[in-house]
């Protein structure tokens, strides 16, 4: 199967193993002692802790309610622009709320959704990747069917299939995005598994007589972590990119939910004229979205290997 | 609300609008063509096989029927008909002007008219109206050269509505061809298609033997073209660029920032379409919903405020609605209550009706999500929990004509019709779908209504049937919408009451 | 190798069973296409006409097999909400969307591979630091966004492109690049990482030990095998960006197969998305096909199996 070839392969005996041995540390010792040293990882790390500040603490930081129309204050520009009012920093929408409160309360939604996503993807893949690596035959052979049927199908027309006809709601965009990215868990966990399968340490478990299932989830699992964890991250951006597109078609999460894709999809049509409603939640995006990729990375390069890719 | 623009900004949209894109068509004065932007293609140009409103605005250029809508009065005058009595309720007998012409030439004569009607009383011919008419005309036949009798199978009221709205008039055996002649459409109207591409545009061409006696005589331009402009944005930028010199169902807001771009002109006109939450009374979709409760009804009518929103969000001649039909539409004299916005009201109501701390309730709609999220907005203001479901209309049809909705936000234009019948009827009687108030004896109110000829019958039996839906609060009634149209300064169109622009009697501006 | 081919297209046709029928029954259950064929404003008797005539209330099973009866005879049917001959209206937005796929494949290679190979020719310098850079942003950039922001600035504030549609050459360039710029990251760090790989390989060091020098060893020998997993890689980007192509098809308003494939979701224009799905399954195979063919010949030492 091309997908497993070209996705896994990862080594197991890494750098930082062998570094690990030189200094008589621990992984986790060594993964912070690099960590210290990854600017990107740093700066990653630092915008994410921020933006998780202003997520959890939204009631407090916001200015005013993130739902809370002003029929009459409608389209206000941001503040330091000619028409612009400082009680509303960064303007009004077209129902005249708050811009800005409805911006740090997106935060909230898409880390929301970029986490749950990614958490039901995880488990998803890892469930059918020891499966499918653990017993394989026929249920290797079905996971794979399920893999081609995924991939087959353009993921994005997928999802918003699924989304129109079963309904807009936060859960259900969580559920669909999840269920449509498990394939990179599954394609590592799978390898993985296959290659841990034969090692000395199963066996031995094997032979102590616990079962098959319990060997697979104690012995192995553990032992994935790190990769999981460097995907997760990367799939909860790939996540948080995948509802902000949803929600700027037009099936993503319901309005009047604060969705930073939703508010650039409602502030199209009045791009040319007032760009502050496209301009604002798309740098929120991107911000988001490349300090999660740079934390990713960063772990990545700490825990694995020691090449930068 | 106004909105200013810096110059610099202004400056800018011009500038980049009208370089923009290339002249593909020359529009305006300079060669007599006028080029209207169609958000929607049509895959006929033939009224009786569709039903799009672009198709609507076409027709009345290409088709006459035997009667029209006066665009000012919104009363149903004979067109292609010379005069009509009403023999009995249920027998009309029609007389044809003797000197209309189709566009190939032929005249207008009794046989026309019985085989276009006959044509559409064939179930095998699927035109898009034949079920409706069906519903009320049972057979037509010629007396003379010119006279035709028309048998209806009941009193129907709206037999003249019908026939200006829904049946153009075709030569006999226009459909026996089935790939149909050289010529797209052969009507009788005042302008002829002189070209049709599918999906792209429409060239249509002023018709020179158009009978001078008609009330739509005296077309100014001489051609009109019908570009197919999906895009908006492409559609303003078209406009600024004169590339186009009219677009229509322009929304308030985009109307306010073009227009305030020189070059461009803002009109806005009526238009029929009402809106309207309707509130599952009957308990359909939950027979426990809090919306069986009166007081909960009443309660939401109370929490809705209608004033604010056709102020701000719908604007122009919008205006808010006490009961459930269009101000224009004959019929729509009511006195029963009224439901000022009061939340506080509301909360005593919802209080009242065992619901201190609200409910919640998913509210339905597929149009218009910024008014959507404004009652959202308005109902979770006095403590109810709702969840907005914005859907497109295929999924939220399936929803209401299953009868699974607690609330929706719908609208309905009653095609383009001023008499109560066009929307009560379809929403409030006993085999409708849409409607959600399980009353029998209002549907049998509204039923005998539509089976009335004398207009101060029918007028009482409305006013009871409004009277009745206000006092159980079956519904919401929000607003009238308004139409906005941006044209280029050159154009002058007179706007028309029911929201369909009557471009016949468009004209250059000298 | 014959059975290989045979074994995939097997497969293949169980996947587009499967998701077809899927799609069909969801589509069956939740929504009512007669509603949207006849207009919202729509009397009853008139959707229960069209709901008749189409057949719409006959159960799934029924309606399905016999969708499927006549695509097996090559009759595709008619789109419900265009009214005209499904193979027509792919035939006609297929050409915005290949030829959309096609420059914006253009722009990924032209962008990601001298990126890629720059920066493995100098690991860690500036070079490298600038590609990664690149790399991680373009990753972060909502694609949507990207064409929004590209409008405002090169099609309003400079007017140098048009803002929208498919009509001249020039409405392709801003989707083009929008386009093409979501896959290079994939790419760029794909022939970075692997051209590193072969670099650090014993061959090379032996090629160089024997004398040959600098750009004209690495452009014939490293890169020839560098580009394996990068030919698959763009075969598979390409199968993508027909997909991917539905977001940047309603920013631009280009009427190409992703927005004729939302356009028909939303209309339960089922003829028309039964046949896309079929058209997005079938081309992602062959894709994958290709790229394994290609990379067979590209190196004999893989096999088929």
């Amino acid at each position: 199967m091309t997908i497993t070839e070209s996705v896994g392969g990862n080594e197991l005996t890494s750098e930082a193993e062998r570094e690990q041995a030189q200094l008589g540390l621990t992984p986790g010792q060594v993964a912070i002692k690099r960590a210290r040293r990854h600017p990107g990882l740093l700066v990653g790390f630092g915008i994410l802790l921020v933006m998780a500040l202003f997520a959890v603490l939204a009631p407090w930081l916001a200015p005013h309610d993130p739902y809370l129309q002003n029929l009459s204050l409608r389209l206000l520009p941001p503040a330091w622009v000619e028409g612009g009012q400082w009680s509303h920093l960064l303007g009004t929408d077209h129902l005249g709320r708050d811009y800005l409160s409805r911006i740090i309360y997106g935060a909230r939604i898409s880390m929301m959704i970029g986490i749950g996503a990614a958490t039901i993807g995880a488990i998803i893949g890892v469930t059918l990747g020891v499966i499918a690596g653990y017993f394989g035959g026929w249920l290797d052979q079905a996971v794979n069917f399920l893999v081609t049927c995924q991939l087959a199908v353009p993921s994005l027309l997928l999802i918003m299939a699924l989304v129109f006809v079963i309904g807009q709601s936060i859960t259900v965009v969580i559920f669909v995005i999840g269920a449509t990215h498990w394939v990179f868990y599954l394609v590592v966990t799978r390898s993985a598994t296959l290659r841990i399968r034969e090692l000395d340490f199963v066996a031995a478990a094997s032979a102590m007589g616990c079962s098959r299932l319990q060997i697979a989830v104690k012995e192995i699992l553990p032992n994935l972590l790190n990769q999981i964890l460097v995907i997760f991250t990367l799939e909860v951006a790939v996540a948080i990119l995948n509802e902000a597109t949803l929600s700027f078609l037009g099936l993503g999460v319901p309005s009047p939910t604060p969705s930073w894709g939703l508010m650039i999809a409602e502030g199209k049509t009045a791009m040319f004229f007032q760009p502050w409603l496209v301009i604002l939640p798309g740098i929120a995006l991107f911000v988001l979205v490349i300090a999660i990729n740079l934390l990713g990375d960063g772990v990545r390069d700490v825990t694995v290997t020691n090449r930068r890719s | 609300m106004t909105i200013r623009y810096p110059v610099r900004v202004r400056a800018f949209l011009v500038g980049m609008m009208v370089s923009l894109l290339p002249l593909s068509a020359s529009a305006g004065p300079s060669d007599d063509t006028l080029v209207v932007a169609f958000s929607k293609a049509l895959t006929t140009v033939d009224r009786l096989y569709s039903i799009q409103r672009e198709g609507l605005i076409l027709s009345r250029l290409t088709d006459d029927g035997l009667f029209f809508v006066d665009p000012d009065t919104l009363e149903f005058e004979p067109l292609a008909a010379a005069s009509y009595t009403w023999v009995s309720d249920t027998r009309l007998d029609i007389t044809l002007r003797d000197n209309v012409r189709f566009h190939d030439g032929g005249r207008l004569s009794a046989d026309d008219v019985v085989y276009t009607f006959r044509w559409v009383l064939n179930k095998d011919s699927d035109t898009s109206r034949g079920a409706v008419i069906r519903g009320w005309l049972d057979s037509v036949e010629k007396l003379g050269p010119l006279k035709v009798r028309f048998n209806l199978k009941m009193p129907y009221p709206m037999a003249l509505r019908d026939m200006a709205i829904s049946i153009p008039l075709r030569k006999s055996g226009t459909y026996d061809d089935p790939r149909g002649g050289d010529q797209p459409l052969n009507g009788i109207g005042p302008y002829r298609v002189k070209q049709f591409d599918v999906g792209r545009r429409i060239v249509l061409e002023r018709f020179e033997d158009y009978y001078p006696d008609s009330p739509k005589a005296g077309a100014r331009i001489r051609n009109m073209v019908f570009r197919v402009i999906p895009d908006e944005g492409t559609q303003q930028a078209e406009l600024l660029s004169g590339g186009i010199d009219l677009m229509m169902d322009v929304p308030p807001d985009v109307a306010d920032n073009v227009s305030a771009l020189p070059g461009v002109e803002r009109l806005e006109g009526n238009d029929i379409r009402i809106g309207y939450l309707t509130l599952d009374a009957a308990g359909y979709a939950d027979p426990d919903s809090p919306m069986t409760h009166l007081k909960v009804r009443q309660a939401i009518n109370h929490a809705i405020n209608r004033e604010a929103i056709s102020r701000y969000l719908v604007r122009g001649s919008a205006r808010a609605i006490p009961y459930a039909c269009h101000p224009r539409q004959f019929g729509c004299q009511a006195d029963g209550p009224r439901y000022p916005y009061d939340p506080e009201k509301a909360r005593q109501l919802l209080a009242e009706a065992g619901y201190p701390e609200g409910f919640s309730l998913k509210l339905w709609a597929y149009r218009e999500k910024i008014i959507a999220e404004a009652i959202v907005s308005d109902l979770k203001a006095v403590g109810l929990d709702v969840d907005l479901r914005y859907v497109k209309l295929n999924v939220f049809s399936k929803m209401r004509n299953d009868h699974r909705m607690g609330a929706f936000f719908a609208s309905y234009g009653s095609g383009g019709t001023a008499d109560a019948s066009a929307s009560t009827g379809v929403h409030f009687t006993a085999n409708s779908n849409r409607n959600y108030s399980g009353d029998e004896a209002l549907s049998k109110t509204v039923l005998a209504a539509e089976r009335t000829i004398d207009r101060d019958e029918r007028r009482r039996l409305y006013r009871e049937a409004l009277n009745r839906i206000a006092e159980q609060a079956y519904w919401v009634p929000l607003f009238s919408y308004s139409q906005n149209y941006l044209l280029t300064p050159a154009l002058s169109l007179p706007v028309s009451e029911d929201g369909v622009p009557r471009l016949w009697q468009a004209a250059w501006r000298q | 190798m014959i059975n290989y081919v045979l074994r995939r297209a097997l497969m293949a046709l169980l996947v587009a069973l499967t998701v077809s029928f899927g799609t069909f029954a969801l589509f069956y259950f939740a929504t009512d296409p007669a509603q949207t064929i006849a207009g919202e404003d729509a009397p009853q008797e008139m959707v229960d006409a069209i709901r008749e005539q189409y057949g719409f209330d006959r159960p799934v099973s029924v309606q399905y097999v016999d969708w499927l009866g006549s695509v097996l005879q090559g009759d595709f049917g008619q789109s419900y909400f265009w009214k005209q001959p499904v193979v027509e209206l792919i035939q006609e937005h297929a050409k915005v969307t290949i030829m959309l796929a096609l420059l914006a494949l253009v722009v990924t290679v032209v962008i990601a591979l001298p990126l890629g190979i720059s920066a493995a020719l100098r690991p860690n310098s500036w070079v490298d630091r600038f590609a990664l850079t690149t790399a991680v942003s373009a990753q972060a950039i909502p694609n949507f966004w990207l064409g929004l922001m590209l409008i405002i600035l090169l099609a309003v504030t400079f007017p140098i492109f048009p803002v929208s549609g498919d009509s001249s050459w020039r409405h392709y360039v801003l989707p083009a690049f929008v386009l093409g710029t979501s896959s290079v990251p994939a790419v760029m760090r794909l022939t970075r990482t692997g051209l590193l790989d072969v670099l650090g390989s014993d061959y090379i060091r032996t090629a160089r030990a024997k004398g040959f020098t600098g750009y004209r060893l690495i452009l014939r020998q490293a890169l020839r095998n560098a580009l394996l997993p990068i030919v698959s890689v763009l075969a598979v980007q390409l199968g993508h960006k027909l997909g991917g192509s539905i977001v940047t098809e309603s920013v631009f308003s280009m009427n190409g197969l992703g927005r004729l494939a939302v356009e028909s979701i939303f209309n339960s224009d089922i003829p028309t998305v039964q046949s896309l799905i079929l058209l997005f399954v079938l081309t992602f195979v062959l894709l994958t096909l290709a790229a394994d063919l290609i990379n067979a010949w590209l190196d004999p030492r893989i096999r088929m199996g």
